[in-house]
């Protein structure tokens, strides 16, 4: 079910998969993915844990890549899982060392499942350029998260320079309940959009994406200010006052304490409903269920930065080699 | 706001088209009914605390239920809302998919009412009334309410005139969508459904009844759909040219668990056959629908249904079975006759297996296998196409021995998932050629956060959107089929078979004389 090779090679771990797949027959058949994870150390278990949860409603084969330090020896340490401690699942963990470190691409490209799309997942900062990262080139579909970035809404921005179609970003992945909660309520209003308002924690980048994204379907300014959190707070639409003048109505909708929403309504009664904030797995769930591109996010997250032409751009990125002890010596 | 498109709208994109927020790429919005009432009746039985009450504490779970929900139950007790909501709770924390969270459930326990009464009960249906129109004032449901009949076929004329005489069907008085929701069986013959049809139409309009099969809200059921035609591999030799049979099964290893009453005067045919089972057919054999909208799909299977033809030996070509006593699963088991409340001598059947033709071009001359039935050796459903076999095999004769037909098999319960059956070589030095299977399989963890039929059968409800349910003509259709079986098995006794069997020997021996075994599910 497991087995833990230490200073090993990539073919010793691919003969080690393919062992481990024999030998649990029938839990790998029906591949539907493969999800290559970039984690720090300190976050591999909770990477770990969000990826099981995952990989429930898309079977996957899940490569954790841990780049080490890159000044010491050359090194890979590798655990193969076949329906193991993981779940129902086939997964690799690594851990690379040295120079291996800038060339992780040589030990994952073999493990990829045959003709599978192929996730990459930074549960970190993201990287500033995506094209730098040898295992964001040969994905699919690419998945950050500007919430963990020192500044998030300058890795917003940043987002968006470096974006190319199929990537995302859990910042948007999280704007989904709020988002389907306000397009529900739509569909049952005729009047037209006066003005709209997100009110969130300091440097959210999801209320900045929801700003976006209500600003790019109405065509309206979309109000941004600070709240104490947790997360999102506060969304609310204005209308335009209807034909026989009077006030405009309003929808608003609250969360203040992360847990439990109140949904109000103009001449109606205010209702409650639970809005949690959703666990990593179940946000990664969400972000699996798709492996196109998704240019709501592009158009909201073009929307809030200014920029423009996201759509319009390659899916397809060349690496951009950097080698860090080239730089330190240039540096020096 | 109009971009160029480069396909025409479909029906739901341009009622989406008026709400901005709406776009047909933004995938991840699921879609949410809009604020109103499930009421339902015989909210204490079996099914509403089985699937009913968990399926919308899940749908509530997973977001998916509007603000302004209220779940409302009627049944004859002396209840207050609390008392429902501790037998809805109690409901929802047994037996529902997704995990239990108090939160969740608070939300959605403010929004339960309860509202007693017998069927008979004037007082209790204005009492009914009245509770929606307050519900309008307090939880914004807007006279949008959907009626659930989750009780036995008796009362259904009892409860439908109430709910004429109250007005409480009348969509257009209401200002709400008032729908009907009846779960099988439809009426125990043609005569009968069509009765039942025309009341349950007068009382609602057509397009608001819907009819719960719920193997239609299965995924692997509608899986089907998309492996006929999204792919172009098995569609080229899904038709008499290359199928030789296909065998439909749907077997249980329960017996009739407490329900004589009901299950004595219906049996096997009328019980699963009629419905589930045709079906399932009709999916198989269907031509392509022009969409994937509820008129089309139901035009389809309607087609089908019509061109269903009985073997004109009904003597050699079906089979009745009575399970006796026997061993199942490491436990003894009594027979039919012996199930507490089954009449003495009674020739109703737990099992059933018909050979039906579809008389089409693409189908003629292959025949449907279909067989049901109580305390077999385990619990399956799916469907096998088994194909003919190559028309010249340029082996030895004793290379093939062991080389059966081609098949593709849907499992549709449990380990939901396909599986394909094909010859190869044996390894060595030998030729020797033998059955293998390539299997996919949706995964057993998977299988566990697929959602449960009802929980998108009800959401389908509220929605409106009747693409997973069967119209009154496929009923009658189906029912036309059933009903000169019914009259040829009157007053013959069924073939016992011992419990835990794959049913009577006659079932063999049915296809056995047509050069066919049964697949051993």
């Amino acid at each position: 079910m497991s087995i833990t090779l230490w200073d090993t090679s990539g073919t010793e771990v691919l003969r080690a998969l393919a062992t481990e797949r024999r030998a649990g027959a029938m839990l790998a058949s029906g591949l539907a993915l493969t999800l290559v994870v970039c984690v720090h150390e300190k976050d591999v278990a909770a990477a770990e844990q969000a990826a099981m949860v995952a990989a429930q409603a898309h079977p996957c084969r899940l490569l954790v890549v841990v780049r080490r330090q890159l000044e010491t020896a050359d090194r890979l340490d590798a655990e193969v899982q076949v329906g193991g401690r993981l779940g129902p699942i086939e997964a690799v963990v690594m851990r690379m060392y040295g120079r291996l470190t800038l060339h992780p691409e040589s030990v994952v490209l073999p493990l990829l499942a045959p003709d599978c799309p192929v996730v990459t997942w930074w549960h970190g900062p993201p990287p500033e350029e995506v094209a730098t990262d040898p295992l964001g080139v040969l994905a699919d579909r690419r998945i950050t998260d500007t919430s963990l970035a020192a500044d998030p809404l300058a890795a917003l921005t940043a987002r968006a320079e470096d974006y190319a179609p199929g990537d995302t970003d859990l910042a948007w992945t999280r704007t989904t309940p709020w988002r389907s909660l306000i397009a529900s309520a739509f569909d049952a209003l005729a009047l037209p959009v006066a003005g709209a308002r997100v009110e969130a924690e300091a440097g959210n980048p999801s209320a900045a994406l929801l700003a976006g994204w209500l600003s790019a379907r109405l065509g309206v300014e979309v109000e941004r200010s600070d709240s104490g959190g947790p997360g999102v707070t506060e969304l609310a639409v204005s209308l335009q006052p209807g034909p026989d003048g009077g006030e405009g109505q309003s929808i608003r909708l609250s969360r203040p304490d992360g847990r439990l929403a109140t949904f109000a309504r103009t001449g109606q009664p205010e209702r409650q409903l639970p809005l949690p904030r959703r666990s990593l797995g179940d946000l990664l769930a969400e972000e699996l269920q798709r492996l196109d591109a998704d240019e709501v996010y592009a158009e909201s997250l073009a929307q809030v930065t200014g920029t423009s032409g996201l759509s319009e751009r390659s899916p397809r990125r060349s690496l951009i080699w950097r080698d860090p002890a080239m730089q330190a010596a240039a540096a020096e | 706001m109009w971009r160029a498109r480069a396909e025409p709208l479909s029906r739901f994109e341009e009622v989406d088209a008026r709400n901005l927020l709406r776009d047909p790429r933004d995938r991840r919005l699921p879609r949410v009914p809009d604020p109103c009432a499930l009421v339902v009746f015989g909210v204490t039985g079996d099914l509403a605390r089985k699937k009913l009450i968990p399926a919308v504490y899940d749908l509530a779970n997973r977001g998916l239920l509007p603000p302004g929900f209220v779940l409302l139950g009627f049944a004859r007790r002396d209840w207050g809302d609390g008392d429902f909501e501790l037998l809805a709770r109690r409901a929802a924390e047994q037996h529902a998919r997704t995990e239990f969270r108090a939160d969740v459930w608070q939300r959605l326990a403010d929004s339960i009412r309860f509202v007693p009464g017998s069927f008979d009960d004037d007082n209790a249906f204005d009492q009914l009334d009245k509770t929606l129109v307050d519900l309008e004032e307090s939880h914004g449901i807007a006279g949008n309410a959907a009626f659930y009949l989750s009780i036995p076929p008796a009362a259904f004329p009892t409860v439908l005139k109430q709910l004429d005489r109250t007005r409480m069907a009348d969509s257009a008085e209401r200002g709400g969508f008032r729908r009907v929701v009846v779960e099988k069986p439809f009426g125990h013959d043609l005569e009968s459904s069509r009765e039942l049809n025309q009341l349950v139409d007068s009382v609602f309009t057509p397009a608001d009844v819907f009819r719960i099969d719920h193997y239609l809200g299965k995924e692997t059921v509608q899986n089907l759909l998309a492996l006929r035609f999204a792919n172009t591999l098995f569609e080229p030799v899904w038709n008499s040219h290359y199928v030789d049979s296909v065998q439909i099964t749907m077997a249980e290893d329960v017996g009739i668990e407490g329900r004589a009453g009901f299950y004595d005067a219906a049996g096997a045919a009328r019980d699963v056959l009629q419905n589930h089972l045709l079906q399932l057919l009709a999916l198989t054999a269907m031509e392509e629908p022009v969409s994937f909208d509820a008129e089309s799909l139901r035009i389809e299977k309607h087609k089908v249904l019509k061109a269903i033809s009985l073997p004109a030996d009904l003597e050699a070509a079906t089979v009745r079975g009575q399970y006796a006593q026997g061993w199942l699963a490491g436990e003894r088991v009594r027979g039919y006759l012996d199930e507490e409340g089954v009449p003495a001598g009674s020739t109703t059947e737990t099992f059933a297996a018909v050979r039906l033709g579809v008389e089409t071009r693409r189908w003629a001359g292959v025949p449907f296998y279909l067989r049901t039935g109580k305390r077999l050796p385990r619990r399956v459903t799916e469907i096998a196409v088994v194909f003919k076999r190559a028309p010249h095999l340029p082996f030895a004769h004793t290379d093939t021995a062991e080389l059966g037909n081609n098949q593709l098999v849907i499992r549709v319960q449990p380990d939901e998932g396909i599986t394909l059956r094909f010859g190869s070589k044996v390894p060595g030095s030998a030729m020797e050629i033998r059955q293998v299977s390539m299997d996919f399989l949706y995964g057993a963890a998977f299988t566990e956060s697929s959602p449960e039929a009802y929980e998108r059968l009800l959401l389908d409800v509220l929605l409106g959107d009747k693409t997973l349910f069967p119209d009154h003509v496929e009923v009658e259709a189906s029912w036309s089929v059933i009903d000169p079986l019914e009259q040829f098995w009157q007053g013959r006794r069924p073939e016992p078979y011992r419990a835990g069997e794959w049913g009577p020997r006659a079932a063999d021996e049915m296809l056995a004389r047509e050069g066919r075994t049964w697949r051993r599910p």
